[in-house]
């Protein structure tokens, strides 16, 4: 597998929108892109995503992230996914939550994609996802934009909170996650900018780019073996 | 004795709003104002950064840069949002170190 898009916000109500970017991603020589849905949906119906894989010609997969206030938030939303056989990611600006998420097998991704967000990383989160072989993901989205002021601060922060995960060593993505046509970029060429703007070797930034999410898909893969679609679980292999 | 300086080529795809005409010295500003903006006087002066061909029918641009500042070009070709107003993306897509191999990986139709 070549370099990974580890997060597109999508419309799934917007079936025409939805395909055009999926084009658009196709026309920058993207191969393999992670959708995730902008409209709140608990999980993705078989319906969408049969149509999206048969009118792309993209390595397709799906995640869920979930913005959570509190913890009692988190405990009531996560049961839902027991048996879930996408991707799950957590974003919260509550440090007892991403700690809590850090700890829940169920929990493939704690998102620090979003400004307010990456501040509130500790190395405590970092060393829990370590244990549990889950994954940080940062977002270059916040360095598009084109107010210099904002832009140099969230530089400032990715570079600071890039850095101290992997003073961890720890297991981490980086996304595009760009809501905007005309911002999306091929991931080799965030490595780049990663590469010579975020301080990241490119070694490492290749392991995060190309091998990071296929172990990311990977680990959901093992979570669901029995899995064959939500809420319909093989209970005995009969051969 | 100094080592002759090597140079790198980068093809790049241009995508663009409308295909409105862009001409070479306007894309060739908005580079350099991305190298100034991220990255400044001290890599300015390594880059020694030529534009080689720009080809708006087919869409792609030839630039030649030294291998030392590949990734450099590669981020500041990235992070050029808008020439002339005109919302674009310039999507580095295959580097070679000579001339001919980038033309003919460009007739191949090979992507990275």
């Amino acid at each position: 597998m070549s370099y990974f898009e580890s997060r597109l916000p999508i419309d799934f109500d917007k079936i025409t929108e939805m395909l055009k970017k999926l084009e658009f991603c196709e026309k920058l020589g993207i191969k393999n892109v992670i959708l995730e849905p902008k409209n709140d949906l608990d999980v993705i119906p078989l319906e969408i995503k049969m149509k999206i894989k048969k009118n792309a010609n993209l390595n397709i997969f799906f995640r869920i992230n979930l913005r959570i206030v509190n913890l009692e938030d988190f405990k009531k939303r996560i049961k839902r996914y027991n048996n879930f056989s996408d991707i799950l990611s957590i974003e919260s600006l509550n440090k007892e939550v991403q700690l809590q998420a850090a700890k829940d097998s169920r929990v493939d991704v704690i998102s620090f994609s979003n400004p307010q967000i990456i501040k509130t990383l500790t190395p405590g989160v970092i060393s829990l996802t370590k244990q549990n072989n889950s994954f940080l993901e940062f977002s270059l989205d916040s360095i598009m934009i084109t107010n210099k002021i904002n832009q140099s601060k969230n530089f400032r922060n990715l570079y600071r909170f890039i850095q101290l995960a992997l003073k961890y060593k720890a297991n981490c993505i980086i996304s595009g996650n760009s809501d905007d046509l005309y911002d999306l970029r091929h991931p080799r060429a965030l490595m780049s900018i990663c590469n010579s703007l975020l301080g990241i070797s490119l070694d490492k930034a290749k392991k995060i780019f190309m091998v990071n999410p296929i172990l990311l898909l990977e680990r959901t893969e093992r979570h669901n073996n029995n899995i064959i679609e939500p809420e319909l679980r093989l209970i005995k292999d009969e051969e | 004795m100094e080592q002759k300086e090597r140079q790198r080529y980068i093809s790049f795809k241009i995508i663009r709003e409308n295909k409105i005409e862009i001409t070479k010295n306007s894309l060739l500003k908005s580079i350099w104002q991305s190298i100034w903006r991220y990255f400044g006087l001290k890599e300015a002066n390594k880059i020694g950064l030529w534009l080689i061909e720009l080809n708006l029918n087919e869409e792609y641009g030839i630039i030649r840069c030294t291998h030392q500042t590949k990734e450099t070009i590669i981020s500041a070709l990235s992070l050029v949002k808008q020439i002339d107003g005109i919302k674009v993306i310039l999507s580095p897509f295959k580097t070679s170190g000579t001339i001919i191999s980038i033309r003919k990986k460009i007739n191949q139709g090979k992507k990275i």
